[in-house]
């Protein structure tokens, strides 16, 4: 694109072809009033407030600076007597349209219009017909809801399909593009239709805030760029909209780009996928998911954080501060309904947040507990200061947490429910807030990733280590090593450690340059082999293959380990351990038997 | 039907098409316009055929239903050929008597002629009648010749010569220049000239290029277009062919008003024919150039017609105007380029290329060529379309070919060029009619509405019922023209309501400034003319509505008020039985009286107060004088 050179308002400015001279004049910080041009939007041309006078090939005109296009040597005047009076006399027309309507007044004021000469109109009126709603939901939107119906002076914005129930036209998604672009307020999505709007929440911020659909996944992500939800993005559900690419300065919008597979050849792997939150919606006593102020403690992790959604204000729904919250401790833990073993992250967490909520508020403190496991190095002295800092250590699993008051003290309460193990009573406690100390669980797709890699799993769903005092963070697999709550619920001082030695092991594996395979190692004699592919199932090493060309199944030395187990299993006794073949082994037998 | 594949062929087949006809043959040709079908035409039709066979003339007389001669304040129009002996206003009755005495006997029937209501001459033949005599028809003067739905009848008067001339004679630069060397100027409205516009077209990047015909005709009154479109189809369809070679342009657009539904019918039928000739399509004449049209009816929008709306219509969308600095001729349909022409544009084309662009330029003005059509209509003897060289003055329309204004009223003004025109008085009654002088008159050209009004017509009424057309018509999409109509409107009603105040004139001038200034399309800048125009010829009548609360013309309702003249009244008593709303008082002998409360001015009693009483007077402006007292009432019968 090759550039262009004019005048406005005597000033030389310079602009790219193809560019409008109201973007010229904005580029140039010359301010022009518009009312019904938006940057991601095509020009409409009907306030006509944006018009300028032009000097072009001798010839002086007005025309709307939103949709004419630059020309060299093209002379401007954005100010011109003429272009005052009809600016002005527009302001006239639409206060007398929107009496009521701030941007026209605030326009008018600087117009110096005070009582348009005609007869005001409806004070009640809001819309301008600018057309921005329109043009939003057809252009940007790719919906067409919301138009103009009518014409003349009974031009008026209507979304006339709406509310029909065809199932066709009835497509609102009630996204809110129309009010969100609307410079008047003139729309409320109510009036539009009977669908109400479905935030996007976010992931990070545990459901607790809203994000866009393009946006950056949290804060000091790996690379800090934003991303695109493909599910939730105009453009990809209806080939339209692309309204961040313009106004991404940088052109740095790609809508093309595709999720990517990289290969990377290596020789260890550290499994680290950790783990994920137990889901308290299954308990379903404690209201979670259906009684408002019942949070997950991951939750409750993002609110009392400085860069959450609520900018670590510990707040209620409502917005007020809570006066007593309730934490209660193992819940999906050291239950054998879900999890028999501890998670050994939650009483020390459980406590950290006690203390983070007297230091941010006055609110009374309750901690439901089994036993307190403090055993980490000063996590007792943790709790030794909780119990001074005035948190009040209740001992019993709490029952059930209710919003059904029994006396006027608990109106308006969350009550918990619980036996005072140590008094022997049964109790009920009104809180404000009740925080579930969640446990930690395999995360999702263990099985995926445990088949993926060849790796067993303990009974409790985490992935089983080789040995667990001798060698902890190795696998059955030789070269893939385990770190971290994938293995088992750990916090973040043990994690840090499992990780060094896994980082430790690897290492060692790397700087020998070589492995040792075992001397004994299974061989398939190809000419017996009839491809059953049994042993490939068998082998606990995955150190089966089976050769599609050829149609038998090979071993492959480096994986096997030597132990047999297809030796055994094949059915048409193809397969040997070298220097330990059937033969030796009967001959050893006739040999002791003889 | 056989293709045609040379203008060799052509003109054979024309050849043909004559030898088969006996040119002394009979022919009754019946006007089926839109007028004459008003009156009644198909019946007479209907009546024309069933009488031929029973007079046992089936073979020996042909009967044709044409298009509109123009005349259409008396129609039904019958023509019978080959005498051209006119006859008008011909009902059903009349149709035996046709058949047996000027069929059969060859005698004229003089009752059915034309009667020159001044000098009591008869006129036999159409170019006699003074309407005919003064105007002159190289486009409608066809219709009355030609069945529309016919493209024989239209190729025996030599239609598509003009095509074969082009295609296979000339080349596209040649067509070019010849219409550019015409000076033919749009008679769409705005008069730009149409070579220039081709060429912009041609010369445009991108492809495929647009031709279109703009037959939307919004304006009211008006029916040219219709008339041609429903009249002489082919002749159009020609004239589009001839500049879509010249442009190379091989697809157009008929852009019709879906209230049209005679012209729908009639183009259609023509394209197809046309096609079926080989006069569209493929290969038109041998020539390798290749041409359809497609027809796309509109909705009805007066701002449908305006060039980027009816752009944005045919891509199937509401029709309104684009923002766009670049012209549709470059960009246009599709962002394609589009040369857009009015009907009657394009049906000059054949004109100029068959006769040359040396005789077209011989007829009219230094700077606007060729003859144009005008709808005249209103407080006018001969309403009906006149076709008239540029440059022949407003007075010679308006009284040699319109006979003057009825009941010897007086003339007041004349609206040209529909709402989007001005009114002009009658001292520019000399004007002559062309481009340039209306301009200079604050009026225009237009499409060709001609509204005569008379000395009963309130100007600032007037200015308010245009105003009022735009305020639907608009479409509503730029403050200006939107706000401002509805304000203007506003402030009319008021004048005209006996509301309106001192600076309302000024107001509506400023207003005017900004709307013709800052409009999107022309129509919201041409919208105030009517009101800058009456303002402007008749500042002193806004100021007798505002400032004594009186009509001028005795129109405003508001503004008036009836009485009865006890002098006069003759207790006929019709007025009060009539009086819709029993406002009048009255009984046997007794002078009647309005109850000025009760009345609703609804002029009844003005409208039957036999005319030798002439009892019943309209006032503006002054008191209604006080009733006749009670005593007084008896009427005293003069000596009789
Ligand atoms: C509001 C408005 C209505 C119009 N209506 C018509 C119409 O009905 N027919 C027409 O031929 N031109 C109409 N025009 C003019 C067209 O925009 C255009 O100038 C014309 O069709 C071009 O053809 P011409 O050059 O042959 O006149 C209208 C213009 C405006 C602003
Ligand atoms: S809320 Fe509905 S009407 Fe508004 S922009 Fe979205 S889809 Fe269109
Ligand atoms: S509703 Fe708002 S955005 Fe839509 S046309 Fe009216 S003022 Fe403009
Ligand atoms: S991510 Fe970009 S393209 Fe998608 S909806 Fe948001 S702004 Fe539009
Ligand atoms: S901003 Fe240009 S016309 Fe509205
Ligand atoms: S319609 Fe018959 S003369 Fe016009």
């Amino acid at each position: 694109m090759s550039e262009v050179t004019l005048e406005i308002d005597g000033k030389e400015v310079k602009a790219e072809e193809g560019t409008t001279v109201l973007e010229a004049a904005k580029g140039a910080g010359i301010d022009i009033p518009t009312l019904c041009y938006h940057p991601a939007l095509s020009p409409f041309g009907s306030c006509r407030l944006c018009m300028v006078e032009i000097t072009s090939k001798g010839r002086k005109r007005l025309v709307t600076s939103c949709n004419y296009p630059v020309e060299e040597g093209l002379v401007v005047a954005t100010k011109s007597p003429d272009v005052i009076e009809v600016r002005k006399g527009i302001i006239e027309l639409l206060l007398a349209r929107c009496p009521n309507v701030e941007l026209i007044q605030n326009l008018a004021k600087e117009y110096g219009v005070e009582e348009p000469p005609y007869k005001p109109g409806d004070e009640d009126e809001k819309c301008i017909l600018c057309g921005l709603c329109a043009r939003m939901c057809e252009e940007r939107m790719g919906a067409s809801v919301i138009n103009f119906v009518d014409r003349g002076v009974d031009r008026r914005v209507e979304t006339p399909f709406q509310g029909t129930g065809d199932k066709d036209l009835d497509v609102c998604r009630a996204c809110g593009a129309c009010a969100f672009v609307c410079p008047t307020g003139a729309i409320t999505l109510e009036d539009i239709t009977g669908k109400t709007p479905e935030p996007i929440l976010s992931e990070f911020d545990e459901g607790l805030a809203t994000r866009a659909p393009v946006y950056v996944p949290f804060a000091q992500a790996v690379p800090n760029v934003p991303v695109i939800d493909k599910e939730q993005c105009v453009h990809f559900t209806t080939g339209k909209c692309k309204t961040c690419e313009e106004f991404c300065a940088p052109r740095a919008i790609d809508f093309e780009q595709e999720d990517e597979v990289i290969e990377v050849e290596v020789g260890n792997i550290i499994v680290a996928t950790g783990f994920d939150l137990f889901d308290p919606s299954v308990i379903q006593q404690y209201g979670y998911g259906r009684l408002d102020n019942v949070l997950t403690s991951l939750e409750f992790e993002r609110m009392v954080n400085s860069a959450g959604p609520t900018e670590g204000h510990i707040v209620l729904k409502d917005g007020s501060e809570p006066g007593s919250i309730g934490l209660i401790h193992c819940v999906g833990s050291r239950d054998e309904q879900y999890h028999e073993y501890c998670s050994r992250v939650c009483c020390m967490y459980s406590m950290k947040f006690a203390h983070l909520i007297k230091e941010h508020t006055s609110a009374d403190v309750y901690e439901f507990y089994i036993d307190i496991r403090s055993f980490g190095k000063g996590y007792e002295e943790f709790y030794n200061r909780m119990l001074e800092e005035g948190t009040v250590f209740i001992r019993g699993k709490p029952a059930e947490v209710t919003n059904i008051a029994e006396t006027p003290e608990e109106e308006g309460k969350l009550i918990v429910q619980f036996e005072d193990t140590l008094v022997g009573r049964q109790r009920r406690l009104p809180v404000d807030m009740v925080v579930l100390s969640c446990g930690l669980e395999p995360s999702r797709d263990v099985e995926e990733v445990a088949r993926l890699f060849n790796i067993s799993r303990s009974a409790d769903g985490f992935f089983l280590e080789k040995h667990p005092k001798l060698d902890p963070v190795a696998t059955m697999t030789d070269g893939i090593f385990i770190a971290g709550c994938c293995q088992g619920p750990k916090d973040i001082p043990d994690t840090v450690a499992q990780a060094s030695a896994a980082a430790a092991e690897a290492l060692s594996m790397i700087s020998r340059g070589t492995v040792e395979i075992e001397a004994a190692t299974a061989v398939i004699d190809e000419s017996l082999c009839t491809g059953c592919q049994l042993c490939k199932i068998l082998c606990p090493y995955s150190a089966i293959s089976f050769d599609e060309e050829k149609r038998v199944c090979r071993v492959n030395e480096a994986l096997c380990k030597g132990c047999g187990v297809c030796v055994g299993g094949c059915p048409s006794d193809a397969i040997n351990l070298s220097h330990y073949t059937n033969e030796q082994i009967l001959a050893q037998m006739e040999g002791a038997l003889s | 039907m056989a293709r045609v594949n040379s203008p060799k062929e052509l003109e054979g087949l024309r050849q043909q098409i004559l030898s088969e006809r006996d040119p002394n043959k009979p022919c009754i040709a019946i006007c089926a316009g839109i007028g004459c079908l008003a009156c009644g035409a198909a019946k007479v039709v209907t009546v024309f055929k069933q009488e031929v066979e029973k007079q046992g003339l089936k073979l020996d007389v042909d009967i044709k239903e044409t298009g509109c001669p123009g005349f259409c304040e008396r129609g039904p129009i019958v023509v019978i050929y080959p005498e051209e002996i006119c006859y008008l206003q011909v009902q059903p009755e009349d149709v035996p008597e046709i058949i047996s005495q000027t069929i059969k006997e060859k005698k004229v029937i003089d009752r059915l002629l034309y009667i020159d209501p001044t000098t009591g001459e008869k006129s036999t033949y159409e170019s006699e009648i003074p309407f005919y005599k003064n105007q002159h028809r190289l486009l409608i003067g066809q219709n009355i010749k030609i069945d529309p739905r016919s493209i024989d009848d239209y190729i025996a008067l030599g239609g598509y010569k003009a095509l074969a001339k082009a295609l296979c004679a000339m080349t596209p630069e040649q067509v070019m220049e010849e219409v550019d060397k015409a000076n033919l100027r749009g008679r769409g409205g705005g008069g730009f000239p149409a070579g220039a516009k081709w060429k912009t077209t041609r010369d445009a990047p991108g492809e495929p290029k647009y031709v279109i015909v703009n037959a939307d005709e919004g304006d009211p009154g008006a029916f040219m277009d219709r008339s041609l479109l429903e009249g002489n189809p082919h002749s159009v369809i020609e004239g589009l062919v001839i500049g879509a070679y010249a442009i190379g342009s091989h697809e157009g657009f008929v852009y019709v008003r879906q209230e049209y539904p005679l012209a729908v019918e009639n183009i259609n039928i023509a394209i197809k024919q046309a096609g079926e000739y080989g006069l569209l399509g493929k290969n038109i004449l041998g020539s390798g150039f290749d041409f359809v049209i497609d027809v796309h009816r509109g909705a009805g929008a007066f701002v449908s017609g305006e060039s980027s709306a009816l752009m944005t219509a045919i891509e199937g969308r509401v029709g309104e105007p684009r923002p766009k600095y670049i012209r549709t001729a470059v960009s246009g349909v599709w962002d394609k380029p589009s040369n857009l022409n009015n009907v009657e544009t394009w049906a000059n084309v054949p004109l100029i290329i068959d006769r040359g662009a040396d005789w077209f330029r011989s007829i009219g003005t230094e700077g606007s060529k060729g003859t144009k059509i005008f709808s005249l209509v209103g407080k006018v003897n001969n309403t009906g379309l006149v076709e008239v060289p540029m440059g022949v003055t407003l007075r010679s329309i308006i009284y040699d070919i319109g006979g003057g204004i009825p009941g010897g009223k007086k003339f007041k003004a004349v609206q040209t060029g529909g709402p989007s025109g001005g009114m002009i008085p009658e001292q520019y009654l000399d004007a002559s009619v062309d481009f340039d002088e209306l301009t200079k008159l604050d009026s225009m050209m237009g499409s060709g509405g001609m509204i005569v009004m008379d000395e009963d017509t309130c100007v600032v009424d007037v200015a308010r019922y245009f105003i009022d057309f735009l305020c639907d018509e608009s479409c509503g999409k730029c403050v200006p023209c939107r706000e401002g109509l509805k304000h203007m409107r506003e402030i009319l009603n008021d004048i005209v309501g006996g509301r309106g105040k001192q600076g309302d004139i000024e107001l509506l001038e400023g207003l005017s400034r900004v709307m013709k200034k800052a409009s999107l399309c022309a129509l919201g800048q041409t919208a105030p003319n009517p009101v800058l125009t009456t303002i402007n010829y008749f500042r002193d009548e806004y100021e007798a509505h505002i400032e004594e609360k009186r009509c001028p013309a005795l129109v405003c309702k508001e503004l008036i008020s009836y009485h009865i003249d006890p002098d006069k009244c003759k207790a006929c008593m019709i007025c009060g039985r009539e009086c819709p709303v029993s406002a009048i008082s009255g009984g046997k002998g007794l002078i009647h009286i309005i109850d000025q409360e009760k009345c609703t001015r609804c002029g009844t009693c003005f409208d039957v107060c036999p005319t030798r009483f002439r009892a019943v007077k309209k006032i503006s402006g002054e008191p209604v004088p006080a009733p006749v007292p009670e005593a007084e009432r008896v009427l005293v019968r003069g000596n009789k």
